[in-house]
């Protein structure tokens, strides 16, 4: 049906006599579990098909779509895009719409569980999230828990080519376990998020999170001042999504929005940090076979012993710099204009395990959660997160645990130290692949 | 095409096969972006949601289907998918809604010029004018401009004879500018935007409101971050509105109360602020975001959260006023079709009290002036009250008087410790809302507005780099 969609737009186009057109069709079909401490709170489903055109004349461009209600919904996007495009200003940067799409193989993106789920199987899996909690420890109890399958069927062409289709599942569950103990409160949001339900295992994400909940009770600040920190692999993405993410997207570099502008070929981090992203890597949520223009997506290395080495590139982005694009178009809505993004994002492993690094600290806090690292300013490179489950730990103890306590720097000098290390294990979860990461001196903002 | 008839055949739909009782929400709304990059026209876009969902009960249990496509094949499915989703439900757990008076009520916001049919050149020319003259000011080396205009029309028919029709539009403008001093770089953006239709954009000079904008970049990219530790504040109305609604909103959502996720769960007719603060969600006010009925057809009035320091109550949806005993207050929202509802803020704000606002300065030797104008937003565990925002360009104040700009302001703290700590409340409010973001939860964006008095706070986390 999506196909149709595609080549009825791009259709359309020529009968408006556009220079270029691109069409992108989305087909999603969603069902969502929530409960908390009553039960199964709510149940819900259906489907949503999306189009957006890109149309092109001369060199002035719009986009524009939405949701389908009928099938010709189409022709009246292409007509009223057409209209628009005419009267805009010429873009003097535009070249032209991809002309080479294709697709790359990629695996371990669709799970026939989660295609067509069972909705009692995954009912009595969240009834079992719900209760499990207080069975590990009295103090604890799950207080929501949030489960989505989804399946994206997706279908993009233009002009210069015939139209490529692609499906893939994603499977999402949201954990929240709270733990009470004598007048003193703690939480912990753990989750499992991936294309697949391979590596799912509801018993260790309970577990996991309500270990951390009931180990973090009683948290208080600690002083101002500079401490060893270690970010568990999910801190560490939050990090990296805030301030690195959207510093290597060649739309900010050109815009003179990232302090990584003019630095390719420096050593812009430690010798021991190397980042790819790969849009290609079995079993991440950004793995798919071609990007949100058609392009087909691959492997490359952002950073290479802490060298940044290049940045992620639409088609737009690409001409501008005389370059190929880097299959990384991604729009936040399939009627949103795409921009460069990260597909997955894929940090090399050091050695050892992470007990070993927090054996190994003499005055420093092991951070599990943090809140508003979002928030950083990926223009200035400056990190700050507030810290909501973390451990302070003394000559290799956990000693108690710290809450409210802010963490601020600059994140391309925290990740340049002299002893900066990664745990040999990784974690996978959404686009990330990353390890533990040590830190040997940050300044954290308390008392 | 999405009429009132049109819910009502869905409704004697889902009740013919087997519902005792459904809500069907129909919706269409249309969002036209326009962005100036750097000189460039990054896009102009216009994208359209259209579609319905039926919310089914069936012996307590209860399910909700959505279907963006409108043919009959369509909606039955959505309608039986529903109903199906509701009788599994039933297996894990009943559902009981308070019950509400039906009432049929349509309300519109007045439009006197359509923004969807103003020439897209007109528009685009107003967008390029206000980024290229910015682009020209010495020291901004990049600089977004945009312009949002929306229209959301909403249709909620219930079986209990509810018929409610809802339209309202927004337009306005948001400026980002990215400043360079040296080898430091610093952004500071602000938006405006106002409920009614493009003769908003009319009345108003947005080139004054860029280059505002612009000196305070230019300002900030020399300024240091202030020493991190804890500070006594005076807070401005758009942060006392982030506060509020991000660090004391969120923990008053009945759904969360209900699900134990909430610090303020159990605490009704407690104090947990001070007695000067007075917190109410309203859905009509001036400057804010018109919601005069929530996504169930429930009226929203004026719900008072905490009167006087003591907390009077919850903001409920009709499952969550059962569960806690109370009514519904109205705040059952969804972003869109796709969406079931949840339980969520509409115009979240203070009361005002008495205090000029330069007296709030009076007596602090060395303290923060926390500005609201480039703030990014916020982000709370209502779990634990545990917030943070990162805040706009501020001002230390030392002997009584804002000294010395400062930049990287990030803020945090407790909730119920902060405002327990309030200690002086101005008489100025002020209510904004905003067509270019929203609140998020559980995945849904929806429409808000904040605000506030200025205030003063005795503890505040400042954090900077």
């Amino acid at each position: 049906m999506i196909g149709e969609l595609v080549e009825r737009g791009i259709k359309a186009g020529s009968k408006y006599g556009v220079s270029e057109i691109e069409v992108y069709a989305v087909r999603r079909v969603d069902t969502d579990i929530v409960g908390t401490v009553r039960g199964i709170e709510r149940i819900s489903s259906g489907q949503r098909v999306s189009v957006g055109v890109r149309v092109v004349v001369g060199k002035k461009v719009t986009v524009q779509g939405g949701f389908i209600s009928k099938v010709d919904d189409v022709d009246s996007i292409v007509e009223t895009a057409v209209k628009v495009a005419r009267t805009l200003p010429e873009d003097p940067q535009w070249v032209s719409l991809p002309r080479k799409l294709g697709k790359t193989h990629v695996e371990g993106v669709l799970d026939p569980r989660v295609r067509n789920p069972e909705i009692e199987y995954f009912l009595e899996v969240a009834k079992q999230l719900l209760g499990r909690a207080r069975e590990l420890d009295r103090r604890a109890f799950t207080s929501t828990v949030s489960m989505g399958m989804s399946t994206i069927e997706r279908a993009i062409g233009n002009n210069y080519g015939e139209a490529h289709l692609d499906e893939s599942t994603e499977f999402d569950v949201f954990i929240n376990v709270k733990a009470v103990e004598g007048g003193e409160e703690s939480g912990y949001y753990y989750s499992y998020v991936a294309p697949t339900l391979h590596r799912f295992d509801p018993e260790q994400l309970v577990a996991r999170a309500t270990e951390v909940a009931v180990k973090t009770l009683g948290a208080r600040r600690i002083e101002t001042g500079n401490y060893e920190l270690i970010l568990i692999p999910r801190v560490f993405a939050g990090v990296i999504q805030s301030l690195i993410v959207p510093a290597i997207s060649a739309d900010s570099v050109q815009k003179g929005r990232s302090p990584l502008k003019g630095r390719v070929g420096s050593q812009v981090l430690s010798e021991r940090v190397t980042v790819v992203d790969d849009g290609t890597y079995p079993g991440l949520t950004g793995t798919k076979s071609f990007d949100d223009e058609g392009v087909p997506t691959r492997r490359k290395v952002v950073f290479g012993k802490g060298v940044l080495e290049g940045f992620l590139y639409d088609s737009y982005t690409a001409s501008i710099d005389g370059k190929e694009s880097t299959g990384n178009a991604f729009r936040q809505a399939p009627f949103a204009p795409p921009s460069p993004w990260v597909t997955n994002i894929i940090v090399e492993p050091g050695s050892g395990e992470l007990s070993d690094i927090v054996r190994d600290v003499k005055r420093g806090v092991v951070i599990y959660s943090t809140i508003g690292e979002w928030l950083s300013n990926p223009v200035s490179g400056l990190l700050n997160a507030t810290v909501t489950n973390a451990i302070y730990v003394e000559n290799g103890e956990e000693k108690f645990p710290v809450r409210g306590v802010v963490i601020s720097g600059n994140i391309y000098e925290l990740l340049r130290q002299p002893g900066l290390t990664f745990s040999g294990t990784v974690e996978s979860f959404g686009r990330f692949m990353l390890p533990a990461v040590y830190i040997p001196r940050v300044t954290l903002a308390g008392k | 095409m999405v009429t009132p008839d049109l819910a009502h055949q869905v409704l004697e739909e889902v009740l013919r096969r087997g519902a005792e009782s459904a809500v069907v929400r129909l919706q269409e709304r249309i969002y036209e972006s326009i962005v100036y990059d750097t000189g460039v026209l990054r896009s102009y876009s216009v994208s359209r949601v259209i579609g319905l969902g039926v919310r089914a009960s069936v012996g307590g249990g209860v399910g909700y289907a959505y279907s963006t496509s409108l043919d009959r094949e369509s909606i039955v499915r959505a309608v039986e998918q529903a109903i199906s989703i509701a009788r599994v439900a039933g297996k894990y757990g009943k559902k009981v809604f308070a019950p509400v008076k039906p009432v049929k009520d349509s309300y519109r916001v007045e439009v006197k010029v359509d923004p969807f049919s103003v020439e897209p050149k007109a528009k685009v020319d107003l967008v390029k004018d206000v980024n290229t003259n910015s682009l020209r000011r010495e020291g901004i080396v990049s600089a977004v401009t945009r312009m949002g205009l929306e229209r959301d029309r909403r249709i909620i028919v219930t079986s209990e004879g509810s018929e409610i029709e809802v339209d309202v539009a927004g337009v306005g403008v948001a400026h980002m500018a990215v400043a360079r001093y040296g080898a430091t770089i610093e952004r500071v953006g602000d938006r405006e935007s106002y409920i009614g239709g493009y003769e908003y954009i009319e009345r108003k000079d947005w080139n004054t409101f860029a280059e505002e904008i612009d000196r305070l970049a230019l300002k900030a990219v020399q300024a240091k971050t202030p020493p991190p530790g804890t500070y006594v504040a005076v807070v401005d109305n758009e942060v006392v509105g982030l506060l509020l609604h991000e660090a004391f909103g969120h923990a008053s959502e009945g759904d969360g109360v209900v699900a134990g996720a909430s610090i303020l769960k159990g605490r009704v007719g407690e104090k947990v602020a001070s007695e000067l603060i007075t917190i109410v969600d309203a859905g009509l006010v001036e400057g804010g975001y018109p919601v005069p009925y929530d996504d169930e057809g429930v009226p929203k009035k004026k719900t008072v959260i905490v009167e006087k320091g003591v907390l009077r109550g919850y903001l409920t949806s009709r499952d969550s006023a059962h569960e806690l005993g109370m009514e519904p207050t109205g705040n059952a929202r969804a972003q869109d079709i796709t969406f079931d509802i949840l339980v969520r803020q509409t115009n979240y704000y203070a009361e005002p009290g008495d205090w000029k606002v330069e007296e709030l300065f009076d007596g602090i030797s060395f303290g923060i002036y926390l500005r609201g104008r480039g703030a990014m937003g916020g982000q709370v565990n209502p779990s634990v009250g545990t917030y943070t925002f990162s805040i706009g360009p501020s001002y230390i104040i030392r002997n009584g008087e804002p000294s010395e700009l400062v930049r990287g302001v990030v803020v945090s703290g407790n909730i119920l410790e902060t405002l327990r700590e309030v200690d002086a409340v101005a008489r100025d409010l002020k209510i904004t809302t905003s067509v270019f973001g929203g609140c998020g939860k559980g995945g849904q964006t929806v429409r808000v507005g904040d605000g506030g008095p200025h205030l003063r706070t005795r503890k505040i986390v400042v954090g900077g780099g």
